[in-house]
């Protein structure tokens, strides 16, 4: 909402400075986002003297002018009739953006160079002359901003009004504001009584149709109308707000709504079929072509006005192209109506149409302000468009707007704030707003708000207003008392900051990515049509393409990220992310939300350093981070097996590892697939892992136990095997355990090996047993027994040999 | 006898002087001190002495092992620190082998410092779903359908139901659905708007407050988040409450925070009006209570709802919001 400082002071004394009171307003929560000097416009418009004048060649109407500007001459075409040499005239320089909208360049006119342009009074919205250049008076020095010339100063106020003060989106509304502020009495416009004469209803008459959606509808008519420009004042007032001045008869409509909030509409009384007003809801399907010549296609909740045979208005919206306003119109009827806010927002929302009248019903206008508004703008229209008012006004009101008063319980008031309001403190900020307050008994005002303040409906919003009024800032600062228990934390919290603090402890960077990802990760990450990956969510209102759906996997993230640093030419990166994925059950309900956490490390283990060779990072790397990972959160037994080729899309086949803890699988580990990393444009190996934060969660519950330390020395004995190089190596170690000797405290794998002496098809693998006894301290012969009776197991389970 | 012994001494101390190196050193050493060195013979024999000489004896010869040993050891000491181990050195300038722990994006950092803040106020810790009903989301929250609130937030909606939550204040209702007062929770966590610029993403990251109970008024809520500013930032950073307009709170208020950067003067940051807009909050409206179940002729209580992104770039003097979720390695390592 805007709002000029010459038209506030129309209606109330303001002595503050503008600062002053832009934060006046602000702490009185009508927050002021700008205040801006309303003849910015004039910012490249100079005094301007004609030096001399001289014929245009090539036209007999233009005067070509050398002028003064401060600096050296300009030349200006120019065909003002009123033009000699040595007069002083505001002269606009390229770059000037003129009320109408129309911007000012150095142009060429009939041959000649024009670079600037001699103004009228009009031309600059400084006055309704436009006959000729505006003569500037006195002796102010050429190059002088206009503006300061003539002393022009006025400020505009841009404030940011929350949904509930629809009682502010008038300048009176704001004017009270102001007024209680300094605790002064606001000045309303004069209420003339229209002159007496033929009755309105001889004319005409409204009729509602649908009163839960119009409870209210008043008319005036004013006949005789002359459509003109308006006067300079009402187009000042019109322009210092933003808004463009059309004919005398819209801008009086324009101007009341901006005074007092009541949307009005003019129709040509003579363009009204039956020359009546009905008001009901539309037919389905049916079409109606509004004032911006747009056809819309109406339905049956969408309140119009019509005349007795169609449509002329989309009540509370737009009116219609064919009961516009013209410069023939003779005779106006002025709507002033109250509609029902919710009808009105569904009807904007339905045909993507805000308009100033939509957007004040919507929140809803004071119920009682339709006639004062109809009388205000009739009168203005007998003054400025020097029509003739027919007697009285059409007030249709078959529902009755009540004034309901309120209790409000000082003590409760007291308490909710958290400070002692006596009555009377109360009493005065409520009635510095027109409130209407009474004693009720001790402990209880009767509180009557007036019928502007709409959202005003229960003991609270008047604790708010008195809060408001006395200032938060005076309420004191204390601490609550309240009770102390407390709960568990949350196991999901827990859980994942542990796995933030472990996976930043080797070395991982945390990313955060959008939740939404584009639709076509889903292919670029060769999924299959089944994959659950693929029950994807979608925004209905998408910013763009790229963020459409909700994402199903973490990797797309990752690897956008990835792609990112690239460009960035950082080529080493270990990445880390916890967040949610969303599966879909279909649009209406509520997808299945899963925390997952990923990773992925592209580019050197080591980077070229002193000690040691540029190493590309690889497999086994990952791995480790996710074998680190899962240990740190106290698991032991978890299980990397080779994933199945099918379930290998964006993952390399033969360099996956599913890992599974206690059967249930919980993720993966690999490197990702060439093919993935051409569809997402990475010039460089990557390699992830995936899992399950829900599935960790249930895995991560055992207590940790302290267990003794053994008491006696271990002894260890190695083998190495020759096996067929298919075999996994890990294998090995899983039989030499499921001997059952219970002399064996640990296996170690410390060695594999392919390649001459070892013969083709096969690796060697060795293995390091630690022997150690409870009991005592174990002898060689005792252990030497043993670990011959378990090589030759061994190595008949392996159809295996001993190296040569 | 004594002759003899001060002869010896006398014998190893030049030896022992004359030693080149550590080897020679220690054949000397053996030679007197050792099992069958000479100092060790000599008070082996000085049973054989006659009874009245043997105290004098044994005391001489203690005497001269102590000053044979404290010799040894300054030798051996002169010896090593001549010795070209003793001028081995490392380089010390050259980076260590490389052990650089990573980091938590700096949302984590700031989200654990607030949680730790209000944690230690006595706040538990509640999360709720990042996509929500229609309910949860706003009419729950004295938001009804087509109430022109709905504008204050751009909202992403999946369905004519289902919406990716525009706040984390769902969580509220969720929590207050569960619990009987009183409540005292923040719930951190990702929320969604239809905007995207220099100052905003269509992800963000929002702390919700709530506390419920008997009698817990406007001051206190000013209270909680007076000692919370004060905590995050220091005590010089005062608030100011203004008056604003939330569908589900009610008084409600805008909290600016005193500028960090410019202390109230005006400066870029805070558009010159010496304020940083950091939180909205309020009462508790009696229509949320009323939705939950909540007695509300007994109970009060106040919500809040904090920007963590703003919060963030306050604090780590962050200049565009879109930086936090392009994840430049370069970035996040300066966290
Ligand atoms: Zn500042």
């Amino acid at each position: 909402m805007k709002v000029s400082l010459s038209w506030l002071k129309d209606y109330v004394n303001i002595e503050m400075d503008v600062q002053d009171l832009a934060s006046a307003l602000t702490m009185a929560g009508l927050e002021v986002e700008s205040v801006t000097n309303s003849f910015d416009y004039l910012e490249n418009v100079v005094v301007g003297r004609i030096i001399e004048i001289s014929p245009h060649p090539n036209a007999e109407k233009l005067k070509l002018c050398r002028v003064d500007a401060g600096k050296s001459p300009i030349q200006v075409v120019c065909g003002a009739p009123n033009i000699v040499e040595n007069i002083l005239a505001p002269l606009a320089l390229p770059g000037t953006v003129f009320p109408d909208g129309s911007i000012l360049q150095t142009c060429d006119i009939r041959g000649k160079i024009s670079e600037g342009m001699l103004c009228s009074e009009r031309e600059l919205e400084l006055g309704d002359d436009k006959s000729g250049v505006m003569i500037l008076s006195g002796t102010p020095e050429t190059g002088t901003k206009i503006s300061s010339a003539l002393s022009l100063s006025d400020f505009v106020l841009e404030i940011g009004l929350t949904p509930n003060r629809s009682d502010c989106l008038s300048v009176l509304g704001i004017a009270r504001e102001i007024a209680a502020i300094q605790k002064l009495k606001i000045k309303y416009p004069v209420k003339q009584q229209p002159d007496r004469n033929k009755d309105i209803q001889e004319y005409t008459s409204v009729r509602i149709e649908a009163p839960e959606h119009c409870p209210r509808y008043a008319a005036a008519l004013v006949t005789d109308i002359t459509v003109s420009e308006s006067p300079f004042w009402l187009r000042k007032r019109l322009i210092s707000i933003g808004q463009r001045p059309i004919n005398n008869i819209v801008d009086i409509t324009n101007f009341v709504m901006m005074e007092c909030g009541q949307p009005l509409h003019a129709f040509d009384f003579n363009l009204l079929a039956e020359n009546r007003i009905v008001v009901r809801t539309a037919e389905k399907g049916e079409t109606f072509v509004t004032l911006d010549q747009k056809e819309r296609i109406l339905d049956p909740e969408m309140l119009m006005i019509c005349d007795g045979k169609k449509p002329v208005a989309i009540a509370g919206v737009m009116g219609g192209l064919n009961s516009e306003i013209a410069n023939s119109t003779k005779r106006v009827l002025i709507e002033s109506a109250y509609f029902n806010p919710l009808n009105i927002r569904k009807t904007s929302k339905k045909l993507g149409l805000s308009t100033e009248a939509s957007y004040r019903f919507e929140r809803g206008i004071d119920p009682l302000g339709t006639v004062n508004a109809l009388v205000r703008a009739a009168l203005l229209m007998t003054k400025i468009g020097n029509g003739k008012l027919t007697g009285g006004v059409i007030d249709e009101n078959p529902l009755i707007h009540d004034l309901v008063p309120i209790e409000l319980n000082i003590s409760e008031t007291g308490r909710l704030l958290g400070i002692e309001m006596d009555r009377e403190n109360i009493k005065s900020c409520l009635e510095s707003i027109e409130f209407d307050v009474e004693n009720a008994d001790a402990d209880t005002l009767k509180v009557t708000p007036p019928s502007f303040r709409v959202d005003i409906t229960r003991s609270v919003d008047l604790m708010e207003e008195a809060a408001r009024l006395y200032g938060y800032n005076n309420i004191p600062t204390t601490m609550p008392f309240i009770h102390a228990e407390t709960t568990q934390p949350l196991k999901t919290l827990v859980l994942r900051d542990k796995i933030k603090n472990i996976l930043t402890g080797l070395s991982f960077m945390e990313a955060i990515n959008y939740s939404f990802i584009n639709e076509s990760s889903c292919d670029q990450l060769r999924l299959l049509s089944n994959d659950t990956k693929r029950k994807l969510l979608h925004v209905l209102n998408p910013i763009n393409e790229e963020q459409s759906v909700m994402r199903t996997s973490l990797i797309p993230g990752l690897l956008e990220t990835m792609r990112r640093n690239l460009s960035q030419q950082v080529r080493n990166l270990k990445l880390f992310e916890t967040g949610n994925i969303f599966l879909s059950r279909g649009q209406e309900t509520l997808p299945e939300e899963v925390e997952m956490v990923a990773g992925l490390w592209t580019g050197d283990r080591y980077n070229s350093a002193w000690y040691a060779k540029e190493t590309g990072c690889d497999f086994y790397d990952i791995k480790g981070i996710v074998e680190g990972l899962i240990s740190d959160l106290n698991i032991n037994n978890s299980c990397f097996t080779k994933m199945p080729s099918e379930l290998c899309r964006y993952t390399k086949q033969g360099h996956t590892a599913q890992v599974t803890i206690e059967g249930r699988p919980i993720g993966l580990v690999g490197e990702l697939h060439p093919e993935v990393l051409r569809n997402f444009d990475l010039k460089q190996r990557a390699f992830i892992f995936e899992l399950n934060c829900n599935t960790l969660l249930d895995l991560t519950n055992k207590a940790k136990k302290s267990k003794l330390l053994p008491k006696f020395p271990f002894t260890t004995r190695d083998i190495t095997v020759i096996i067929s190089k298919d075999i996994e190596a890990m294998s090995i170690l899983e039989k030499l355990n499921s001997f059952g000797e219970k002399l064996i405290e640990n296996t170690q794998l410390f060695d594999i090996f392919e390649g001459d002496p070892v013969p083709p098809g096969k690796k060697s693998v060795s293995v390091r047993i630690i022997y150690r006894s409870p009991e005592k301290t174990l002898e060689d012969n005792e252990v030497n027994g043993i670990h011959i009776d378990i090589t030759n197991r061994l190595l008949g389970a392996f159809n295996a040999s001993l190296p040569a | 006898m004594e002759n003899t012994i001060d002869q010896i001494c006398t014998e190893a101390l030049r030896e022992i002087e004359t030693a080149k190196s550590k080897d020679s050193l220690n054949a000397i050493s053996v030679k007197y001190l050792g099992r069958k060195g000479i100092v060790t013979q000599f008070l082996r024999n000085i049973s054989k002495l006659p009874s009245e000489e043997r105290p004098k004896a044994g005391e001489k010869a203690n005497e001269i092992k102590k000053i044979l040993e404290k010799a040894f050891e300054e030798t051996a000491n002169r010896l090593y620190s001549q010795s070209p181990e003793a001028h081995d050195f490392v380089d010390v300038s050259l980076p260590g082998r490389s052990a650089l722990p990573g980091s938590l994006h700096p949302i984590t950092q700031i989200t654990r410092q607030i949680c730790d803040i209000f944690i230690r106020m006595g706040f538990d810790i509640a999360e709720g779903p990042e996509i929500e009903s229609d309910y949860y989301n706003f009419e729950a929250l004295n938001i009804p359908k087509y109430h022109p609130a709905r504008d204050m937030q751009d909202t992403f909606y999946v369905s004519d139901n289902i919406v990716l939550r525009t706040h984390t204040s769902p969580v509220q209702v969720r929590v207050m659905e569960k619990c009987k007062p009183p409540v005292k929770v923040i719930a951190p966590g990702k929320v969604y708007r239809s905007d995207s610029d220099i100052t905003h993403t269509p992800m963000f990251h929002q702390v919700e407050g709530l506390m419920v109970g008997e009698n817990i008024s406007f001051g206190n809520l000013k209270g909680i988040l007076t000692n919370f500013v004060h905590l995050m930032f220091d005590e010089k950073t005062s608030l100011r409450f203004r008056p604003s307009f939330f569908p589900f709170t009610e008084p409600s208020a805008e909290v600016d925070m005193l500028c960090v950067m410019c202390r109230g003067n005006g400066c870029r940051i805070c558009s010159q009006t010496g304020w940083i807009e950091v939180l909205g909050a309020g009462m508790v409206h009696p229509a949320v209570f009323e939705n939950v179940g909540y007695d509300t002729t007994k109970i009060t209580g106040f919500a809040f709802g904090i920007g963590i992104e703003r919060i963030t770039m306050l604090k780590y003097g962050i200049d565009d919001t879109r930086k936090f979720f392009e994840n430049d390695f370069r970035f996040l390592r300066q966290f």
